[in-house]
């Protein structure tokens, strides 16, 4: 699903040169659950922007659900993000004068969808989350798990292969913290690749996979889940 | 408060500084060349026409068909308006100050030579001088005697001549005028027996405006001009009487354009006041709208700084402080705008008066204009700046 | 997309409504200064016989002084009039398909019908019968009188439209006799609405002025001894004691255009009074260079510097003050599309390219534009009111015609584009990842 192979990545400014990544590599299979960590400033937010499309990098190879991406052009690049690839922020990101159907409807706006067909997927989306209620309202009104919990309707509302997740749980309480997991886990079980971002360990602890990362490298591998490494069913879809 | 820290806060917002700066040095440009051309119209209709002008008023008389007889309908109106209560005095006139129609000719001071010096020529009776409230500053006005009456005078000169000392000066010099001869292009005489002060002739526009002399002469029908000097205030009732007798009379004529001299003068100047006008609009938008575009400048700067704001706070800067920082962005801002404002105002400037033969721009406008543009700036960006002044210290530690 | 983006692009504006009114009235007031002063002066500086420019032209002969030209600051410049002799001797020659010779006169109008209706002064034209199809004037009755007329004297009268209402009460009254100056003439047209902006055919005596109220043949100027109404030149030392020494005198007063529809016409003529120069220099007179010009109405207008300074300055600023405008604009769009960086980040992470969002953000610059341009157009048409009240009978140039409107539209959308392609390139610059991580 995801293979990136000896990838750095080197911010430049007058002064200094930081290498966010040097010869990073990782392979995320399909329907994996995978959790990245690592202190502040290993490069996890690198590694992130980079597998997500948003930024580019220096040298090394990365392929995305089969296909080299990694001298893409940015509108090739636009495209991917929208089609593929969902993503979830530590602070939302909502758009706060637009309703949670709007917001939930911005990614589908740039995919040309027909307005019965964007309207299924809102409203399903929303229902998956438990949040078909609300519609109407807008971000500032609800909690901040259920911001997240819109966030991620609005990630699964284009229906994408991967999904990454940002300290998903950054800023909630930990009983909002754990719905919101929980339902990471429920999406991941019905097929979609997860790939998130986190320094909790106890978090890490629910993926399948912990990968660390340190001084932009990955240092070990090691898995922390009873569970199979790769689910029968997705090994099936895949 | 150190000025370095915020001028490099504003090369990183380069591009927001040069617009305001931008803004500025236009807005200064226009705004000194647009106040310098209003004030040299203001000087130019605000100048003295040497006459009493608010209390005169004109009519015109134009005879028509063989019934019809200058010498008596002139002798007959002028009567009649000398002897209404009210009225100061009366002339015949052939042309109306500052009204644009007049008629000029050159005066020499020897039969003969070849140059000459224009002047703006009255035709008037005895009563001319006091008619136009008019001030000698030597010599006597005409007598009447003296005033030429005849329907085919033509080409003859006139005996007599009053003449203002502005022409004076460019036919004699310095030495008085009185007792000595002008000359006219067919080499006829006429003897100074006045002079004016100052007086103005028909056209606004025309550079020697104060070249003017008065003539003892009825002028040739069938059109002829009447002046009329009221007592203060009766003007206006005065040439509702004057047209109501005048046009009752059976002459064989048509009296018309029976008018102020203020109806001329506001004509005359219309050119002027409308650019007076204009400009005076323009000027005010124009400063309204580089002060709210400051406003709005600093209010969103205000928004994004917001959390520096707030950790400036928590590290214990005063609300004062917070606003003489923003003051002085401004002033440094407007001082710059300024300084590309005044070369542009110059260059400006230099173009108007090249290309359209205005006078150069004096520096106190620019002057006047800069400072106007640092108190404006000021006052504008208090609004914002206070606002941000009002920003708690609190926020430093919130996240979201 | 675009409904879309339009619902964005109001939300945005409502979300700062002090900051959009701002930009909105900003576009707004540059805009409408600029369609005012324009308006004024492209009527100024309009040619209202345009569609005869090719075939029409203003006759000059430097008679003038040879010591000194007739104006100092252009020297280059004859006299802008003929002397009666001259205009006489034009009218000689043949090559013009038409020709006209006139000069502004007065006469009493004496109403006959009214015991007590007081006679009134006109403005009159005396002119040659061509002034009517050289000029396309329209008319609403009758029509010029017969050639016969420019021969012999005739008392026959063409009156402006607003004459015969004076004089009619607006009915058809050719046929009728109207009492010019104690004497019987006979009406032979009436003219329509008529109103040339510029006065092209005579620009020194008014160039905004109303054309004159009535017209009578110019074989009445000598035989009734009509005095000139308008600008009068003399330079030289000569007796003018009769209307016959005036009439030879060299006092240049009588206007001359010529109708010549072909290049090979144009050349003959201009042989014909270089000729007629050359012969009167012989007689002593014309002794300043040979100076002879056929100017059509385009160039006509602009020698005689028929637009005031005053206007071309008062454009200048409306286009400097519009320049400050559009400043004030680019940088609070800019200020407000950055201040909403973080948001198109998160537009463009969640897919939106490029151009997505350069479209999102024209529309919303579009709407700002578009609303500023429309109220400029209003502003402008209430800046006209206003400017019509400082220009008194100078209604015909503060009117926007179809040309203006378009102009105005084409300002007030260039407006728009300029002010906002800036701030939308810049937001089109931010990167996805910008402003993901905290808000």
């Amino acid at each position: 699903m995801l293979s990136m192979s000896d990838i750095s990545k080197v911010y430049r400014t007058d002064l200094i040169e930081t290498h966010a990544l040097r010869k990073f590599s990782l392979e995320v299979k399909e329907g994996e659950f995978v959790a990245v960590t690592g202190p502040s400033g290993s490069g996890k937010t690198t590694f992130l922007n980079i597998a997500g499309l948003l930024e580019t990098f220096d040298t090394g190879t990365y392929k995305l659900d089969n296909e080299d991406v990694s001298r893409l052009s940015d509108d090739a690049r636009s495209r991917i993000r929208n089609q593929k690839i969902g993503f979830i922020f530590q602070s939302f990101n909502l758009i706060p004068d637009l309703d949670l159907f709007d917001n939930v409807d911005v990614p589908l706006r740039y995919r040309g969808m027909s307005a019965a067909e964007r309207k299924r997927r809102i409203t399903e989306s929303l229902e998956l989350v438990g949040l078909a209620s609300r519609i109407k309202h807008i971000p500032a009104q609800l909690s901040g798990g259920q911001q997240q919990r819109v966030a991620i309707a609005r990630a699964l509302a284009g229906s994408p292969r991967i999904l990454f997740a940002d300290e998903p749980t950054g800023n909630l309480d930990s009983l909002m913290a754990r719905q919101v997991v929980d339902l990471l886990d429920d999406i991941n079980r019905r097929g979609t690749t997860i790939v998130m971002v986190t320094h909790d360990t106890e978090l890490a602890r629910r993926a399948h996979r912990n990968v660390h990362v340190m001084d932009g490298q990955v240092t070990d591998l090691q898995s922390y889940t009873t569970k199979p490494l790769v689910r029968p069913e997705a090994l099936a879809a895949g | 408060m150190a000025i370095r820290p915020i001028l490099s806060a504003m090369l990183r917002n380069k591009t927001g500084a040069i617009l305001v700066g931008l803004q500025i040095a236009i807005t200064l440009a226009v705004v000194a060349n647009a106040v310098f051309i209003i004030m040299q119209r203001v000087d130019k209709i605000n100048r003295p026409s040497g006459i009493d002008s608010e209390n005169l008023f004109f009519v015109q008389s134009y005879g028509y068909g063989p019934n019809y007889n200058h010498r008596d309908t002139v002798r007959h109106d002028l009567d009649l308006i000398r002897a209404l209560p009210g009225v100061v005095a009366a002339s015949v006139t052939n042309q109306i100050p500052l009204s644009g129609g007049g008629q000029a000719t050159g005066y020499r001071t020897s039969a003969g030579s070849d140059t000459d010096v224009t002047g703006n020529v009255y035709n008037v009776d005895e009563h001319g001088v006091a008619a136009y409230g008019i001030t000698l500053s030597a010599g006597r006005p005409f007598t009447e005697q003296e005033i030429q009456y005849d329907e085919n005078v033509g080409s003859k000169f006139v005996p007599s001549i009053i003449i203002t000392e502005a022409l004076a000066r460019d036919l004699f010099g310095e030495s008085s005028p009185l007792g000595k001869n002008v000359y006219d292009n067919l080499g006829q005489s006429a003897v100074v027996v006045g002079v004016i002060g100052h007086m103005l002739g028909a056209w606004v526009d025309w550079d020697e405006l104060d070249h003017v002399t008065l003539h003892p002469r009825i002028p040739d029908g069938p059109a002829v001009r009447y002046v009329v000097r009221a007592e203060p205030g009766r003007r206006d009732a005065l040439m509702l009487e004057v047209e109501k007798r005048l046009s009752a009379a059976d002459f064989s004529r048509a009296i018309s354009w029976v008018r102020s001299h203020e109806y001329y003068t506001e004509r005359s100047y219309r050119n002027d006041s409308r650019m007076v006008a204009l400009l005076s609009v323009m000027i005010v938008l124009m400063v309204a709208v580089t002060a709210l575009g400051i406003v709005g400048l600093a209010s969103f700067h205000v928004n994004q700084r917001r959390k520096q704001i707030g950790t400036r706070r928590a590290v214990g800067a005063r609300r004062v402080d917070i606003i003489r920082y923003f003051m002085l962005e401004n002033w440094l801002l407007t001082t710059a705008g300024v300084l590309i404002g005044t070369i542009l105002a110059f260059a400006f400037g230099q173009w108007l008066s090249s290309a359209y033969a205005l006078p150069r721009l004096e520096p106190i406008y620019v002057v006047s204009g800069i400072i106007l543009l640092w108190i404006l700036g000021q006052l504008a960006v208090f609004v914002p700046a206070r606002r941000a002044a009002a920003i708690p210290p609190a926020i430093a530690t919130r996240t979201v | 997309m675009f409904s879309y983006h339009l619902r964005l692009a109001l939300k945005s504006l409502r979300r700062n409504p002090v900051i959009a009114a701002l930009m909105i009235s900003a576009i707004a007031l540059g805009v409408g200064m600029c369609i005012t002063t324009l308006t004024v002066f492209r009527l100024m500086s309009g040619n209202p016989i345009e569609h005869r420019n090719d075939v029409l032209y203003a006759v000059t002969l430097d008679s003038w002084d040879p010591a000194e030209p007739k104006d100092d600051d252009h020297p280059e410049l004859p006299p802008p009039e003929l002397t009666w002799r001259d205009a006489m001797a034009m009218l000689e020659s043949d090559i013009p398909s038409r020709q006209v010779v006139m000069h502004k006169t007065g006469f009493v109008v004496e109403p006959k019908d009214r015991e007590d209706a007081k006679p009134f002064l006109v403005e009159a034209r005396v002119t040659t019968s061509d002034f009517f199809p050289m000029f396309d004037v329209p008319f609403l009755y009758g029509g010029a009188w017969g050639d016969s007329a420019d021969e012999n004297p005739q008392f026959a009268v063409v009156l402006s439209k607003e004459t015969n209402e004076k004089a009619f009460g607006g009915e058809d009254s050719v046929g009728r006799t109207i009492e010019l100056d104690g004497r019987e003439f006979k009406v032979v047209g009436v003219l329509d609405d008529w109103l040339p902006t510029p006065k092209f055919y005579d620009v020194n005596n008014g160039a905004f002025d109303k054309p004159e109220e009535l017209f009578v043949p110019l074989s009445l100027t000598a035989e009734l001894e009509l005095p000139s109404h308008g600008n009068t030149n003399c330079w030289k030392d000569e007796p003018l004691d009769s209307f016959k020494e005036f009439l030879n005198s060299e006092c240049v007063w009588v206007q001359s255009w010529v109708e010549l529809p072909t290049p090979e016409k144009v050349e003959a003529f201009r042989a014909f009074i270089d000729n007629y120069v050359r012969e009167q220099k012989k007689l002593g007179r014309f002794q300043r260079p040979l100076n002879n010009h056929l100017r059509q109405p385009d160039e006509w207008l602009s020698v005689n510097e028929v637009v005031r300074d005053d206007n071309r300055v008062l454009v200048g600023l409306a286009f400097m003050f519009l320049a400050v405008c559009l400043l004030n604009t680019i940088g609070l769009l800019l200020a407000k599309f950055l201040g909403a960086a973080p948001l198109v980040g998160l537009r463009r992470a969640l897919g939106a390219s490029r151009k997505a969002i350069f479209h999102q953000h024209l529309v919303e610059v579009g709407v700002i534009g578009l609303i500023g341009g429309l109220l400029g157009i209003v502003i402008a048409a209430l800046g006209l009111l206003g400017v019509r009240q400082l220009y008194d009978n100078y209604d015909a140039l503060t009117r926007m015609d179809l040309t203006m409107g378009l102009i105005a539209i084409g300002i007030a959308v260039l407006s728009g584009v300029l002010a906002g392609l800036y701030p939308t390139w810049r937001v089109c610059a931010i990167s996805p990842a910008a402003h993901l991580k905290t808000q």
